[in-house]
């Protein structure tokens, strides 16, 4: 909500907004990034929608990581801004990544060729994380560098944060005796709702699914952590071929509980 | 226009992945559904019934990695971390010498080649390459594990990680599950900044389990619903009457396929000549 110069005094100690401020906020700055995935996109009436965090859940290998993948790339290649792709499990795939944005046309319906290619890829930025630490330090990082004006990429600025997979990081830290992991969960979705929000960033993380007893699944990471994804979105793959399924668990906008099916393309 | 210190644009990763060379698997099969072979800096899992040939591949694989650069390979070291004690020294010699005598097949005129490069082709370098660690509970396997990232960096020359089996100690002795599946995730992104930051292959094998599901008992592999989320390939090997099939299960670049393989006297190879087939034993 927050305007993205640098905030002063007043704007951090409760500067209020009216209702026809905010409209006007959402209707200039609140845009929806696609994920390129049909099904997906039509679901979530556009969209990734900035400010917002977004989660993708479902089992291993339901296609949690090819959502983030085109995610990424159809936002590089349609020049909406730099993307900063955080992977935990060594799954972001560059070459995958070159093959959607290959087959991707750009704004003008004109499909990206040769050097244009390695302009959209040099906008995808790619860093390993792997522990709770690394992902403090890392954000810690951003937000600096994203209220430092003069740090941007060449005018662009980022507009796609991309954790894949948060569960990874904090499954060996929460549960137990010990409450600081939990805590240090919470303090996640603080900074990254903060970010979204102050940034003007659309958040998308992965999140598996643990067993919830009598052979069904649900969703990891608690009752805490439900209640941070403003869209928690749970996907699963058909044994053996690429159509997936869809299925709104949470949306602060639209109905929860609608269904669809699409496919990764090849 | 770095945000972030030491985070890498997708373009410069993509030079970087199109430089890399992939592990041979022994089968041309096997290495045309794994997008050429094991990759490094990722993480692999194998899984299958017990005799499907999981720890014939890990030591296919932990042999293949020292083909040396003139012969197309990597030229580096494995470890191999056996918690189950299936790892056949006998066995893994055969393996060696299954490797070098198709390696002169295909580089006939190695034969005119510098002394020092014949020296290399034999079984006994092959096995000395081998580190190997025997593990006998959960507590050395974790030791193991954490005092990897030490060992390799006084070893660089290691290009891959092979463990088998992942589950073997975590399966008997663990009785608090919530406990497990906090110490697997923790061991799963250890081995992960391994894999990346040593640029090698880490290879899990892994044992089945029976899964209840939608009414039935499925064959699923062990360690849970949340361990399927630590690797970043999955392979299952299965029996298909009495052929040896591989299935990528999970991939972030590859589609999922399938392609059947052998083991023969010289290791994994292409299921191609029916004497290549073992009759199943029920």
């Amino acid at each position: 909500m927050m305007s993205q110069d640098q905030p002063s005094t007043e704007d951090r100690c409760g500067r209020f907004w009216n209702g026809m401020e905010l409209l006007k906020d959402v209707t200039e700055k609140k845009h929806l990034l696609p994920t390129g995935l049909e099904g997906i996109d039509t679901l979530l009436g556009g969209g990734l929608r900035r400010g917002h965090l977004t989660e993708v859940t479902g089992p291993s290998s339901s296609g949690k990581t090819q959502v983030c993948l085109h995610s990424a790339s159809l936002v590089a290649a349609k020049h909406l801004g730099v993307v900063m792709y955080l992977d935990t499990s060594n799954s972001f795939s560059p070459s995958r990544v070159a093959t959607i944005i290959d087959g991707t046309p750009d704004l003008f319906g004109h499909k990206a060729k040769g050097c244009e290619i390695e302009d959209v890829m040099r906008s995808i930025i790619c860093e390993s994380v792997f522990d709770i630490f690394a992902l403090f330090e890392v954000l810690n990082q951003l937000e600096i560098s994203l209220s430092n004006d003069k740090v941007n990429n060449g005018g662009s600025k980022i507009c796609l944060l991309i954790i894949d997979s948060i569960s990874s990081l904090l499954a060996p830290i929460i549960g137990g005796k010990y409450p600081q992991g939990r805590s240090m969960m919470i303090s996640v979705a603080m900074i990254l709702k903060k970010l979204a929000d102050e940034h003007n960033l659309s958040v998308l993380v992965t999140n598996h699914m643990v067993s919830a007893g009598n052979g069904a699944v649900k969703p990891a990471l608690g009752e805490s952590w439900k209640a941070v994804p403003h869209v928690r979105l749970v996907i699963s793959r058909e044994c053996r071929s690429n159509i997936c399924t869809a299925t709104v668990l949470k949306h602060t906008l639209l109905a929860s509980g609608s269904t669809v099916k699409f496919t990764v393309p090849s | 226009m770095s945000f972030v210190y030491g985070a890498q644009n997708a373009w410069d990763m993509l030079s970087d992945e199109q430089s890399q060379k992939h592990i041979t698997t022994g089968s041309g099969d096997l290495n045309h559904i794994l997008g050429g072979g094991i990759h490094c800096k990722e993480v692999t899992e194998i899984g299958g019934v017990p005799g499907v040939g999981k720890t014939q591949l890990g030591i296919q694989l932990a042999i293949n990695v020292q083909i040396p650069v003139e012969y197309g390979g990597l030229g580096g070291k494995a470890v191999y971390i056996d918690t189950e004690g299936s790892f056949m020294v006998e066995r893994v010699y055969q393996i060696a010498e299954g490797c070098i005598s198709d390696i002169l097949e295909h580089f006939p005129h190695s034969h005119d080649k510098s002394s020092s490069g014949q020296k290399q082709l034999q079984p006994e370098h092959f096995l000395a390459d081998i580190y190997y660690f025997r593990i006998c509970s959960y507590t050395e396997q974790i030791a193991a594990i954490n005092y990897l990232e030490k060992f390799l960096g006084e070893h660089k020359d290691v290009r891959i990680v092979i463990i088998d089996s992942v589950t073997f100690h975590f399966r008997q002795d663990f009785d608090d599950l919530a406990l497990r599946t906090r110490v697997l995730s923790g061991l799963s992104l250890k081995l992960m900044k391994i894999a990346k930051a040593y640029n090698l292959a880490v290879v899990l094998l892994n044992q089945v389990t029976t899964k209840f599901t939608e009414g039935s008992f499925q064959l699923a592999l062990a360690l849970g619903d949340s361990w399927s989320h630590s690797c970043t390939n999955r392979l299952i090997l299965y029996w298909n009457g009495n052929d040896r099939y591989a299935h990528l299960d999970k991939s972030p670049s590859l589609p999922v396929a399938s392609a059947p393989y052998a083991v023969t006297g010289k290791g994994v190879r292409d299921a191609v000549s029916p004497n290549h087939k073992r009759v199943r034993v029920a």
